[in-house]
């Protein structure tokens, strides 16, 4: 899966790009402005999916995670007032001691992985499949170079797509009934938490006690 | 010196042809990211969306080792595939209870700093 050429460049682009978007998530003292930095952090996430050939997962990143779920994040930042932030008096942050100790562990961890752990982990896995990444290596310059001037590897583009699809429909259709479950719980559940009182009223499914105290006041 | 000549140009050439412990790495720093934004920030939504960031850092690093598998052979390549969907609807239904959480608790109690929602801390 080693990529090259203007591939190389665009990873190294949507990477940092994806990078310093989630920092600034974080780091933004607007909440509206994390979202908006998430946003941009998805979209640079599903542009290396696209650059590890996963088109449809892609397009569902953006469907689903910037189309909807973003979306839902903006209607409730406007609907609960963050004002308070804005004006610049109260901290973004924790305390500073828990702070501290936090970005400590955080630091050390990320040490470990990014140094240790993961490339050495890598350098036993490529050790292992030494030969079969080579002969993939020269089938992808190969694929590439047998390409005319203007052709964009289409067929490449399609396959995945359609293994996913049949992949969902075949033996990954069980947790995909499962998936489809937890969704309604989801919804059910949603509705229930977001109602206001006067609603559950109207629904006919308030506590007695409840609604005698409600009456009383 | 020949040795650091060769060292450099190894590092040079990682750089130019990032490989799937490059795309590990970015993952690994998103989810750092995430954690850090769980940990250390005080307003309940962007504590949502941190998680969210830990979730899409899981999903690169799922669509990564497909890739791998499918160049190498060993495994099954879709596995990995479609595992992102269980975790794209986890992350759904996540964010819509906790977002009817959040209104919920702003309803009830007009805040939505962590540090003021502490009736059941020790």
């Amino acid at each position: 899966m080693i990529l090259s050429g203007w591939e190389s460049v665009f990873f190294w682009v949507f990477s940092i790009a994806a990078i310093l978007a989630g920092l600034l998530t974080v780091m933004a003292r607007n909440a509206v402005h994390s979202a908006l930095f998430l946003i941009s952090s998805l979209v640079s996430v599903a542009a290396l999916f696209i650059l590890l050939g996963a088109e449809f997962i892609a397009g569902v990143q953006i469907l689903v995670y910037v189309g909807g779920v973003m979306v839902l994040f903006l209607f409730v930042i406007m609907l609960v007032n963050v004002g308070a932030e804005e004006e610049g008096r109260a901290p973004i942050f924790n305390k500073p001691a828990q702070v501290t100790a936090a970005l400590v562990f955080l630091a050390m961890l990320a040490g470990v992985l990014v140094i240790y752990a993961i490339p050495r982990g890598y350098s036993a896995l490529a050790e292992r499949d030494k030969a079969a990444l080579q002969q993939a290596n020269a089938k992808r310059v190969d694929d590439q170079s047998s390409l005319s001037a203007g052709a964009t590897g289409v067929s490449r583009l399609t396959k995945e797509t359609e293994r996913v699809g049949t992949a969902l429909y075949t033996y990954a259709s069980l947790p995909f009934e499962i998936a489809s479950v937890l969704l309604l719980v989801a919804i059910i559940g949603s509705v229930m938490l977001a109602r206001t009182l006067k609603q559950e009223v109207a629904a006919d499914d308030v506590d007695p006690e409840v609604l005698s105290e409600m009456k009383q006041s | 010196m020949l040795q650091e000549a060769s060292r450099a140009s190894t590092a040079l050439e990682s750089i130019k042809h990032p490989d799937l412990s490059k795309f590990l790495v970015i993952a690994a720093i998103l989810f750092i990211i995430g954690v850090a934004g769980v940990l250390t920030r005080r307003n309940l939504l962007v504590i949502f969306m941190s998680i969210e960031l830990i979730l899409n850092a899981a999903n690169l690093n799922f669509i990564a080792f497909s890739r791998y598998l499918q160049d190498t052979g060993h495994g099954d390549p879709m596995s990995g595939l479609n595992f992102i969907n269980p975790d794209r609807f986890v992350a759904a239904a996540e964010a819509a209870i906790g977002l009817g959480i959040v209104i919920a608790l702003y309803r009830n109690r007009e805040t939505i700093w962590i540090d003021e929602i502490d009736l059941m801390k020790w």
